[in-house]
């Protein structure tokens, strides 16, 4: 997909002058890969033996996006059989898209997946301006909302590495991801040996997937749908019994207001699925695949994300509330580009509004190249 | 401090090394067990070995003397059997013993020699920092190295989300703590048996080794099965698929890995795929061939467990189901 010759000018130039790139610790063990403009897929298995290196690829080949492994490997370049894994990050990528949050369809430009025409977003059933058909990509430009959904998930995230895991802050490195979410990655080494299956269950404990009743003492009797209540030796005092006993407002005592919180509930089975839907209320939206991949490459720090031209950007834990990706990751020049809308389409950048409706508009490159990378104008 | 360990430990922990070394000591030699006295040993052996394929626990302690040889003897005995499912059933067996006899020490652990032994067991054999609550009721372990073990198993209550945890531990009851290792126990002497070389043996130890094997050789016979219908989380991906709706890649993943693993051939498998909006049959044939091994990495991929389909949230279990661990068991259990 050509996404035009400036978006790839407007590129050159942030990796000519580029403070942001943060190279990864241990980066002669780490795989690298890019996706280059015009051409479909990912070159991977490549290394830089230090941040010299990475910055004169960046510069000389422009990628449209630039990843790292996870991992790390004794022989970084070598196909994935003979890499020898040696450990990887724990990662976690919150979406916002993920969070089906009720503004998105208001926000929402369909692009006809027959003709590419692109319509401002449709409260009701899509049909293409100029051609009729009725299946469309839908590209998003999240609001305010859509991030401070995002953030959300991110500040409960970090409550449960912090306070159930026991993570360092200073560990946990909290990213905008460059469109729409944030990437955490940890860097305490006691969680890198972690296996692929190790690192399900611990995504299962943080969306909160799989908490049993029993685990909060409620009891299926034998052979009927009737429970008991008999609470857990080791107590309710931490991590999700707490949580549970919190919301439910009980304590460890209070068995007989919990036998008759599940008798109101239906019983055992009913009680079950109301916990069920509990936990994953209070539990966090997190991309089950990307944690639990050990060979992922993944969007390198301070790199820019070529669906929106916006930068991986490193966001400080205590003011993840002011961080505004709008204006702190929107990093790209101001150098005047021409550029054809698709549609009518509005964006704050900067903290300027570009409410385009006319067909051509001369904008900043970095409002240009954010309409473009999002397929909603071309260059002119 | 250093550790002392009598008899009666060494009997009840024979997997140490000091019981090896305590038997050096005492001058033994492998001739001895052709001596006629020597048969209730080999006698015990053989017990041992049966009781473990039975999936039951040898009980025996009353000479402990006699039962770190009889553990020795076991060992050399299932070596010379030769049998893999054996081998594994009897590690097993001798995991649990010794996980019921780790379970009554941690129960006891406020006395300072036992608490030293415990954590020279949980530390040198298994690398586990264990630590005591206050009350010295429960044991702390640190989260890394519980998600490290308990991943492996399959009971919903060892998710972490099941348990206490709080700032990076995770706290046990003394059982709790004793079955997070226990497989790694199971591990550790099958590695060992396998690592063994065997001396000539002693008629006495060949003789019931060889009976032993004829007696246990047809448990093993392979057992054919056949699958009549698809697991329900199947079943529902084949269900949207064919109403023409996106199936998420995990799920197509599954569906055909699955179809793989029964032996469908790859052009039905790819048939099974042309519903699919994006369908383009070059690609999908191409990955389906990666994941049978055939294309790419070479690698064949297995069927993702019950466990990964519950946090993708495509695991739709009925009763039927009826604890299975990996979609591909579904009816394949023998009544």
């Amino acid at each position: 997909m050509i996404k035009s010759e400036a978006v790839k000018a407007a590129f050159r130039e942030y990796y000519f002058k580029q403070k942001l790139v943060e190279a990864p610790d241990n980066m002669d063990q780490r795989e690298f890969g890019y996706s280059l403009f015009g051409i479909p897929g990912m070159v991977r298995h490549l290394s830089f033996k230090n941040p010299g290196e990475l910055t004169a690829a960046l510069v000389r080949e422009v990628p449209s996006d630039v990843y790292c492994s996870n991992a790390l490997y004794r022989f970084p370049t070598l196909p994935m059989q003979e890499k020898q894994w040696q450990g990887a990050d724990l990662i976690f990528d919150i979406d916002g898209k993920d969070l089906h949050l009720p503004c998105v369809p208001s926000h929402s430009y369909p692009v006809c997946s027959n003709c590419g025409q692109a319509s401002p977003p449709v409260e009701k059933e899509y049909a293409c301006p100029a051609c009729g058909n009725k299946k469309a990509e839908y590209v998003s430009i999240p609001c305010g909302k859509c991030i401070d959904g995002s953030k959300k998930e991110a500040a409960r995230l970090v409550e449960f590495l912090t306070g159930d895991l026991g993570i360092a802050k200073e560990n946990i490195h909290v990213f905008f991801s460059g469109n729409n979410g944030f990437h955490f990655h940890i860097s305490d080494g006691s969680y890198r040996p972690l296996d692929s299956q190790a690192r399900s269950d611990l995504v299962g404990y943080l969306a909160g997937v799989g908490l049993i009743a029993e685990s909060i003492g409620v009891r299926r009797s034998p052979g009927s749908d009737l429970a008991f209540v008999k609470f857990p030796k080791s107590g309710l005092d931490y991590g999700w019994r707490k949580r549970i006993a919190e919301e439910l407002d009980i304590s460890a005592s209070s068995t007989i207001r919990l036998t008759n919180i599940v008798k109101e509930k239906g019983g055992y089975s009913a009680f079950k699925a109301e916990l069920d839907r509990i936990t994953r209320q209070l539990g966090v939206r997190i991309d089950p695949q990307v944690t639990t991949d050990v060979h992922r490459v993944f969007r390198m720090p301070g790199t820019l994300n070529s669906k929106s031209g916006l930068a991986k950007f490193r966001c400080s834990l205590d003011r993840l509330d002011s961080f505004d990706p709008f204006v702190d990751a929107c990093v790209l020049g101001s150098t005047k580009v021409q550029v054809r809308m698709k549609t009518h389409a509005k964006v704050k950048l900067k903290g300027q509004t570009f409410s385009i409706s006319k067909e051509e508009a001369e904008l900043p490159a970095f409002a240009a190249v954010y309409f473009i990378c999002k397929g909603l104008a071309e260059a002119a | 401090m250093s550790i002392r360990l009598g008899t009666g430990d060494l009997a009840r922990y024979p997997f140490l090394n000091e019981a090896g070394e305590y038997l050096r000591q005492s001058g033994f030699g492998w001739e001895e067990l052709d001596r006629p006295d020597m048969a209730d040993i080999i006698q015990r052996a053989a017990e041992r070995i049966e009781a473990g394929v039975s999936g039951k626990v040898y009980e025996k302690l009353d000479r402990y003397e006699t039962e770190i040889l009889t553990f020795l003897v076991t060992l050399i005995m299932v070596k010379s059997i030769g049998m893999e499912p054996v081998l594994k059933k009897y590690a097993l067996a001798e995991a649990r013993r010794a996980e019921k006899f780790l379970t009554e020490d941690l129960r006891r652990q406020n006395d300072a020699q036992r608490q030293a032994l415990l954590s020279k067991i949980f530390g040198d054999l298994f690398g586990l920092a264990i630590d005591t609550t206050e009350d010295g009721r429960l044991f702390k372990v640190k989260v890394t190295d519980y998600l490290a073990r308990s991943s492996h198993f399959h009971e919903q209550e060892w998710k972490m989300i099941n348990r206490l945890v709080s700032n990076g531990n995770v706290y046990l009851g003394p059982d709790e703590t004793v079955r997070l290792v226990r497989n790694e126990l199971a591990v550790m002497i099958n590695g060992r048996v396998h690592a063994m070389s065997l001396p000539a043996l002693p008629k006495a130890i060949k003789e019931r080794s060889d009976t032993l094997r004829a007696e246990l050789a047809p448990r093993y016979e392979y057992r054919a099965h056949s699958v009549t219908e698809y697991p329900p989380c199947v079943k529902h991906a084949i269900e949207v698929m064919n109403r023409g709706e996106n199936l998420p890649h995990s799920a197509r993943l599954m569906l055909a890995t699955y179809m793989l693993a029964i032996d469908k051939p790859v052009d039905e498998i790819v048939e099974m795929f042309k519903n699919a909006p994006d369908f383009n049959e070059r690609i999908t044939r191409y990955q389906v061939e990666h994941l049978a091994g055939s294309k790419g990495s070479r690698t064949k991929y297995s069927v993702p467990s019950c466990d990964k389909l519950r946090t993708e949230n495509l695991c739709f279990a009925t009763k039927d189901c009826d604890s299975i661990i990996n979609p591909i068991q579904f009816g394949r259990r023998r009544k």
